[in-house]
């Protein structure tokens, strides 16, 4: 349970972030762990096996769909899209998570 | 969009798990390389950049073990799915395609269910009597010892004694008619008498009250007794206080002690009760606890010990209670003791018949499914344009096959179903049909063990019949995609397919009539044997002694001399007797035999004795059964007690004791007893125990002086009438009823069918064999009729091209026939030669044939050939008269 980065990702937060990643099309694990990194502006960190195992397992849970291609860099790689189902759960995540941490912030921000 | 994925998965799907490891291999080490270039591009060495990219990943072995075992996962249950996807839509297709034929549907359903449903009857009598496990406690370490013989009480308390091997041990008779007294009106019973152990060695505990305890085999303790289960409900209303209640069997006052449960059915399912065998070993009754009583004895084998120790031990017993007997036994007695499981002694011969009739049905059921696989080579011949479109979209061979398989294997489970049906009606006929002796008959039903074994029948013969059509029509056919005319190559290799179907059928045909047919000359052979009386007109009524309280012999004989008075006014009765025991005297009969001395041949000191089996009589026996009086006279009312003893012997007896003598005013004696028994007469030999048998000794005494022999217990009357049998029943009932109403008498049959019941096993096996024989034939000839009526069909327009060349409807009527007939040959000659292979194992089978009887070989072929070409002129006939205007139309 390393933390990684600057804060330690809360549980099932991983697999929403991944999920949001590859909301602009097709990106191979290094592309979606770069991009996360960076857009977070290097806060989270994932940790890179933590983040093939979401991968596969939204592959498993049928979330998002893999195919071979080959990368800017020209190697084969393999390249993950989200299925249909996949931007369903994304957007279901991406509301929960919102009341969530807005629930949270309001409690947090209390006056008094 | 379901079928989308489906493809697009199977496109890239990883096949297996060494393709899973590669794949996530290669993500990986992408993975890592890219980093590389990443921190080479700013700067770093090759060989920091790999250490740093390394370093930052973490454990690459136990990352890429945790993903490639969720792909593993996953790979595994999209197959399955697609498995289950992919039998739904095939069990779905399957159904249209057979609802969319239902005559089809229903011809090979029927025909399947018929041969399925004939096994599966067959199989719940072969599994009851072969393969379910004996019903008593540990059943392998039970044994039958010297099954083929049975020990005298002598021998038996000599093995008991001295073995180490089983334990325990216990004798039993087979079972005895005898008559209950006391309580309510007198009981007509079979009874078997059982050493101390019985109960305990089988494992078996009364169901009320106790069983025998060590010791209640000796004289004095042994008045007990141990009632059935279907006893205790019929005669004590299932009364739980029958427990120390007296009854009287055969004039003994036994105490019940205790009840069996309704599933103990041993020795056979016919005993009503038990009672302790009086191991009486006083001088008194010398003559039946060495001589004439005879126990079965079983045993259980001490852990460790093999049936191989135990024979041993147990023959050497034996031999060694030679020296205790009063008087030398013959040297061939004793020896040939062995030990068998006791399974293997229940079974008995039964094992091969039933072995035999198994391969027989199972050859109907073969034939049976090339019928349908005939059928179904037709049916893809009218598919092979679908078939090939389905090819032509995609659809790999395998996936075609087993489409066609799901159709076949459906097909099977109907045909099952119906089967079970078949199955349940067939296995009540077969238990009406089965011969007594049959073991354990009880246990035949169609049961969970029928139920599997039918579904696993159907499911086989749906893979069976369906594999080669299947595998015939899913070879791709260039032309039936390229729309080319009918007559397309696939055409004719599946016409071979189907004449070497119908030449294998015909070949079994063959074989199955061919072995019916030598059963049936065997069974009419054994009719016609010369049974040495005449048992026509004459009927049998087993009546028990009454129960007196002492002097039985002369009460029993005022008694019987009362009843065949009675017998004799009966209207029709032309003459009456009685006897000990009668030949084909059915189960339970007892053939009484004794060591003897003769004469004429002093066995010399050490030398051994004859033994001579013996039949007691009254004056009439010979005249009433029809058994011819050579020489000298037989009984009559002037032989007494008070006189010479006298004996009547067979012709065989006569021959074998005094070859050279005239055996009139010849001696002999039971070499127990001191007065000389004197020969007046010689009557003809007749079969007594079967049809088969060469004919054995017999050596008759008079009711009237029987001194020192052993009385009966119980007659059997017999009466020479004209009257029907019912009639004769009724009046011979209250004949005896008139004389003592406490005797019963219970069944009263003609004699004619005690012989035949003896020839049960033989006509059993006829039957069942001949029932099979008869629907190979028909469906051989359904098989020959379908191949050369579809061939036929075919090639219409072929001969309607011959026909208007000139060819006339003769002709083509030769040709047809022809064609049938070269087939019909080929399986003729195919099934001769395998009927020929094997009929060997007939052989125990047959009487008076041999396993390559010519008339059998020569008439077999020439009826099946009949058959088949006679299934053949329908379609030549229908050939003929095409019109070649018509035929050349068409297509």
């Amino acid at each position: 349970m390393p933390p990684a980065g600057d804060l330690a990702l809360l549980q099932g937060t991983l697999d929403v972030l991944v999920l949001k990643a590859l909301v602009f099309g097709p990106r191979h694990g290094y592309a979606v762990a770069t991009w996360i990194r960076e857009t977070s502006d290097e806060t989270l960190n994932v940790e890179d096996r933590a983040l093939y195992v979401a991968l596969h397992r939204l592959e498993d849970r049928g979330w998002v769909e893999s195919e071979w291609g080959l990368s800017e860099n020209n190697r084969k790689a393999k390249y993950y899209q989200l299925t249909a189902r996949g931007r369903a759960q994304l957007r279901a995540e991406t509301t929960r998570w919102t009341q969530y941490a807005e629930a949270v912030f309001k409690v947090l921000r209390a006056a008094s | 969009m379901k079928l989308g994925s489906g493809i697009r998965r199977l496109l890239r799907q990883p096949a297996g798990a060494r393709a899973i490891e590669r794949e996530v291999d290669d993500e990986l080490t992408f993975h890592v390389e890219t980093r590389i270039d990443v921190l080479m591009s700013q700067g770093m060495t090759r060989q920091a950049a790999e250490a740093q990219a390394r370093r930052e990943f973490g454990d690459l072995r136990a990352a890429h073990d945790e993903i490639a075992a969720i792909d593993r996962g996953r790979v595994e249950r999209e197959r399955r799915a697609d498995w289950w996807e992919a039998l739904r839509q095939d069990v779905r297709f399957a159904t249209r395609a057979l609802l969319g034929r239902p005559s089809f549907l229903v011809i090979a359903s029927v025909t399947l269910g018929l041969g399925i449903g004939a096994n599966a009857a067959i199989f719940s009598v072969v599994d009851a009597a072969l393969l379910k496990p004996l019903p008593y406690a540990e059943p392998d370490r039970l044994v039958s010892v010297w099954p083929d013989g049975a020990m005298m009480p002598g021998v038996f308390v000599e093995v008991r004694t001295g073995n180490r091997t089983l334990d325990p041990i216990a004798g039993y008779s087979g079972g005895a008619a005898v008559s209950m007294t006391g309580g309510s009106e007198p009981a007509r019973l079979v009874m078997s008498e059982v050493t101390s152990r019985f109960f305990d060695l089988l494992g078996a505990r009364a169901e009320l009250g106790r069983t025998f305890l060590e010791g209640e085999d000796q004289p004095g303790r042994h008045r007990l007794a141990v009632l059935g289960h279907a006893l205790w409900q019929q005669r004590f209303g299932g009364d739980r206080g029958v427990i120390g209640r007296s009854i009287v069997v055969d004039g003994i006052a036994r105490t019940i002690v205790g009840v069996m449960p309704a599933d103990f059915r041993f020795p056979s399912p016919a005993i009503d009760l038990w009672v302790p065998v009086s191991l009486d070993a006083s001088p008194a009754n010398v003559g039946r606890y060495w001589g004439t009583s005879h126990l079965n004895v079983i045993g259980r084998l001490r852990r460790g010990v093999s049936v191989a120790q135990a024979q041993q031990e147990v023959a050497t017993l034996v031999d060694r209670s030679r020296t205790s007997f009063p008087w030398r036994m013959p040297d061939a007695w004793g020896t040939g003791v062995t030990v068998v499981p006791l399974e293997r002694k229940i079974v008995g011969d039964i094992g091969s018949l039933l072995l035999l009739l198994f391969g027989s049905v199972a050859a109907v059921l073969l034939i049976a499914c090339v019928n349908v696989a005939n059928l179904l080579l037709g049916r893809a011949a009218a598919r092979e344009r679908e078939i090939a479109i389905r090819a032509s979209l995609g659809a790999g061979r395998g996936r075609i096959v087993r489409q066609l398989l799901t159709e076949s294997v459906m097909l099977g489970l109907v045909g099952g179903a119906m089967g079970l049906v078949v199955a349940t009606v067939g296995v009540r006929a077969l238990l009406l049909l089965i011969p007594a002796g049959m073991p354990r008959v009880t246990e035949v039903a169609v049961d969970a063990r029928v139920l599997t074994f039918t579904m696993i029948t159907a499911l086989a013969t749906g893979l069976g019949f369906g594999l080669a059509p299947a595998l015939r029509a899913s070879r791709p056919t260039l032309q039936a995609v390229l729309g080319a005319t009918r007559n397309a190559g696939g055409t004719l290799a599946r016409r071979r397919l189907s004449e070497l179907l119908v030449v294998g059928q015909i070949a079994l045909g063959v074989v199955l009539v061919a072995g019916a047919g030598l059963l049936i000359k065997s069974f009419w052979r054994l009719h016609q044997v010369e049974l040495g009386f005449r048992p026509e007109q004459v009927i049998a009524a087993d009546i028990p002694i009454p129960a007196f309280p002492s002097d039985s012999m002369v009460r029993g004989r005022a008694f019987f001399d009362r009843v065949l008075e009675q017998a004799r006014a009966i209207p029709g009765v032309r003459s009456a007797a009685v006897a000990s025991v009668l030949p084909f005297g059915g189960v339970g009969s007892i053939q009484s035999s004794f060591a003897a001395d003769i004469e004429a041949h002093p066995v010399p000191p050490g030398g051994s004795v004859p033994m001579l089996v013996q039949t007691v009589v009254s004056d009439d026996y010979f005249k009433t059964m029809g058994i011819p009086l050579l020489r000298g006279r037989g009984f009559t009312p002037a032989d007494r007690d008070s006189t010479p003893a006298v004996a009547v012997v067979d012709e065989l007896t006569a021959k074998q004791m005094w070859p050279n003598a005239d055996p009139l005013g010849q001696r002999f004696r039971p070499v127990w007893v001191k007065p000389w028994v004197t020969v007046v007469g010689v009557v003809g030999t007749v079969k007594r125990d079967s049809l088969s048998s060469a004919g054995e000794v017999s050596i008759y005494l008079s009711t009237r002086n029987t001194a020192g022999f052993w009385f009966p217990t119980q007659m059997t009357l017999v009466l020479r009438a004209d009257a029907n049998v019912a009639t004769l029943a009724s009046h011979l009932r209250a004949a005896v009823a008139s004389v003592d109403p406490t005797v019963p008498v219970k069944a009263v049959r003609p004699v004619v069918d005690l012989v035949s019941d003896s020839a049960a096993r033989a006509r059993f096996t006829m039957l069942l064999l001949a029932t099979f024989a008869a629907v190979a034939l028909v469906l051989g000839a359904v098989g020959v009729y379908g191949v050369v009526a579809y061939a036929v069909a075919r090639r219409t327009r072929e001969i309607g091209v011959r026909m208007a060349l000139g060819a006339r409807a003769s002709d083509i009527l030769a040709m047809v026939l022809r064609e049938g007939g070269a087939l019909t040959a080929a399986g003729v000659a195919l099934g001769v030669a395998g009927a020929l292979a094997t009929s060997r194992v007939l052989a125990g089978f047959l009487f008076g044939v041999t396993p390559t009887d010519l008339a059998v070989f020569v008439s077999v072929p020439a009826v099946l050939g009949i058959v088949a070409l006679g299934a053949c002129v329908i379609p030549a006939r229908r050939a003929a008269r095409v019109d070649p205007v018509t035929a050349l139309r068409s297509d």
